[in-house]
């Protein structure tokens, strides 16, 4: 039988909380506004997808506002990036809407937690500099645990006293979705009963010029242009922020205590395409690899998959390479489910990419919609015989395909089905 | 001790009680010792950890740990706090040896009698 999935929360630019994130996907709206960074409205980056509802932009935690339906205490705040703020926010939401309270899982050794961050720039810069400026002869006694990668894991194993797996994984923009493949595979191994997943980024100038520099980020200051996938006119990814969780658990567990399974983890494939160290494969190889090898672990063909969550960041290359993978796995054989870009609303969350968009194909199943592509003008040539609605389509998905790709070519694909549909 | 403005002021202390900066305030500019010890007390309160119960009145004889629910990150923090708002280095030795409010006072206060001693 297959992992459940029993509960998911949000903090993303399109909402922070399930209702209001599936109002904004199956009414196209976006969730990206004008942006200014270190002050500087020359800079080519004009928009981005902004958190509502949270000032963190100070790298002292003691400046920072989030909306008050969250307790946290302070020794732990102590211990936080931004994103980490996000993440705690997405995982008491989980939690709730699986039916589960912190005691539940507090020493639990049967729960587990699987995280993704890339690490907070703007802490390490900050408390770095300040090391610097007094010749190290001393820092911030938080600034290891706040800002390296493996902040989230560090303090949410802490916060919820989690006993079982802990772990946090780094493949950019794949990287929740590895979180999720690695939990479903402990779950499935019977090391663990249940499973926090949870993605988070950060949005600041440290978090997202870099990617300007590389050249990666739209230019555009409408934001109905900026994020546009698989526009021919498509030019560069627009940054975003925020954290989703969800709660994946072994089926009988979820049963026995009578959780509500929202979707299953039918299953989940990965493939890298041993290219370039942050381009795609110009055909998408590893991304069809990845996407196959996800379908043969649901023990599924192509023709299952009734609706397909794409990674399409609108890059120019990147989403190039996905349109000629998704065509050669589906147009190739007369097939067209619909495919869905819902970065065009959130923008692209990096680290929370992966674990945003399996938890949107769960609103979708359980929810009865599948979004459309908004900002979708003409579609580039790369993509004929693709499946692309520009609105939301009133009609449940029972198997989705969900694609990410990380730098170095990490892709990684999962199988998310309607509760019973796929028994594995 | 090298010349101060004024009114020497600190951002790190932005968040503290007027009285607080004026005591800062007074130290930098008259090397008044006396005005430390309201700046230790206000960073003693301010670190504290939460969810440890209400505070109780902080007195000379108040225990870090077993009064105010102190941990060690905690105590880590104050520390860096203090030496980064006086300028002065404590060691691991000299914060093993602070259990009360009054003895970290002493700490400190002996730590910025040594740069006036050294400047």
């Amino acid at each position: 039988m297959n992992p459940v999935v029993t509960g998911v929360g949000f903090i993303t630019p399109i909402g922070n909380d399930r209702a209001s994130v599936e109002r904004s996907l199956r009414e196209g709206r976006h969730g990206i506004s004008p942006a200014v960074f270190l002050g500087n409205p020359d800079l080519h980056v004009k928009v981005a997808g902004v958190v509502k509802g949270f000032e963190v932009d100070s790298p002292s935690w003691r400046d920072w506002s989030w909306p008050d339906d969250y307790d946290i205490p302070k020794e732990v705040l102590r211990g936080l990036a931004p994103h980490g703020l996000y993440a705690i926010c997405a995982v008491d939401q989980a939690l709730a809407s699986a039916g589960l309270k912190h005691s539940d899982i507090a020493g639990d050794p049967t729960t587990g937690l699987y995280c993704a961050s890339a690490g907070s720039a703007m802490l390490l810069h900050h408390n770095l500099a300040q090391m610097r400026a007094v010749r190290g002869v001393r820092g911030n006694p938080m600034g290891v645990v706040s800002s390296i990668a493996g902040t989230l894991n560090f303090n949410l194993a802490a916060h919820y006293r989690i006993t079982g797996t802990v772990c946090g994984f780094v493949s950019a923009c794949a990287s929740s979705s590895h979180a999720l493949g690695y939990a479903i595979d402990d779950l499935r191994l019977g090391r663990i009963q249940r499973a926090i997943v949870v993605g988070a980024e950060e949005l600041n100038a440290d978090s997202l010029l870099p990617f300007a520099h590389m050249r990666a980020l739209s230019k555009q200051r409408d934001p109905r242009k900026a994020s546009r996938p698989f526009d021919v006119e498509r030019d560069g990814f627009v940054g975003a922020g925020g954290a989703v969780a969800v709660i994946v658990e072994d089926p009988r567990a979820a049963s026995a205590r009578r959780a509500v399974a929202l979707a299953s983890a039918a299953g989940w494939g990965q493939a890298a395409d041993g290219y370039s160290v942050a381009a795609s494969h110009p055909e998408g190889a590893g991304l069809l690899l990845a996407m196959e090898r996800a379908l043969a672990d649901a023990r599924i063909g192509p023709d299952d998959i009734d609706h397909v969550s794409a990674h399409a960041t609108s890059t120019p290359v990147g989403d190039l390479a996905e349109a000629v993978a998704l065509r050669r796995l589906f147009t190739s054989r007369n097939l067209r489910p619909p495919v869905a870009a819902t970065k065009a609303l959130t923008g692209h969350g990096l680290s929370v990419a992966g674990v945003m968009q399996a938890a949107f194909c769960i609103l979708s199943i359980a929810g009865g919609f599948m979004p459309g592509n908004a900002h979708l003008g003409v579609a580039g040539a790369e993509c004929e015989g693709l499946e692309l609605p520009r609105d939301s389509l009133r009609r449940a998905p029972t198997t989705v395909l969900s694609n990410s790709s990380g730098f170095g070519g990490s892709n990684v694909c999962h199988v998310i089905a309607a509760p019973g549909k796929i028994t594995g | 001790m090298a010349p101060v403005p004024p009114n020497a002021s600190n951002p790190a202390l932005a968040r503290f009680p007027a009285e607080v900066l004026e005591a800062y305030q007074r130290y930098r500019t008259q090397g008044d010792a006396g005005a430390v010890e309201a700046v230790v007390i206000a960073a003693v309160v301010d670190y504290r950890p939460s969810g440890t119960g209400s505070a109780p009145a902080v007195a000379d004889g108040t225990l870090l740990i077993e009064d105010l629910g102190y941990d060690s990150v905690a105590v880590a923090e104050l520390v860096f706090f203090l030496e980064d708002l006086f300028d002065l280095t404590l060691s691991n030795d000299d914060i093993v040896s602070v259990r009360t409010i009054a003895e970290l006072r002493s700490c400190v206060n002996r730590k910025l009698a040594g740069k006036v001693r050294t400047a």
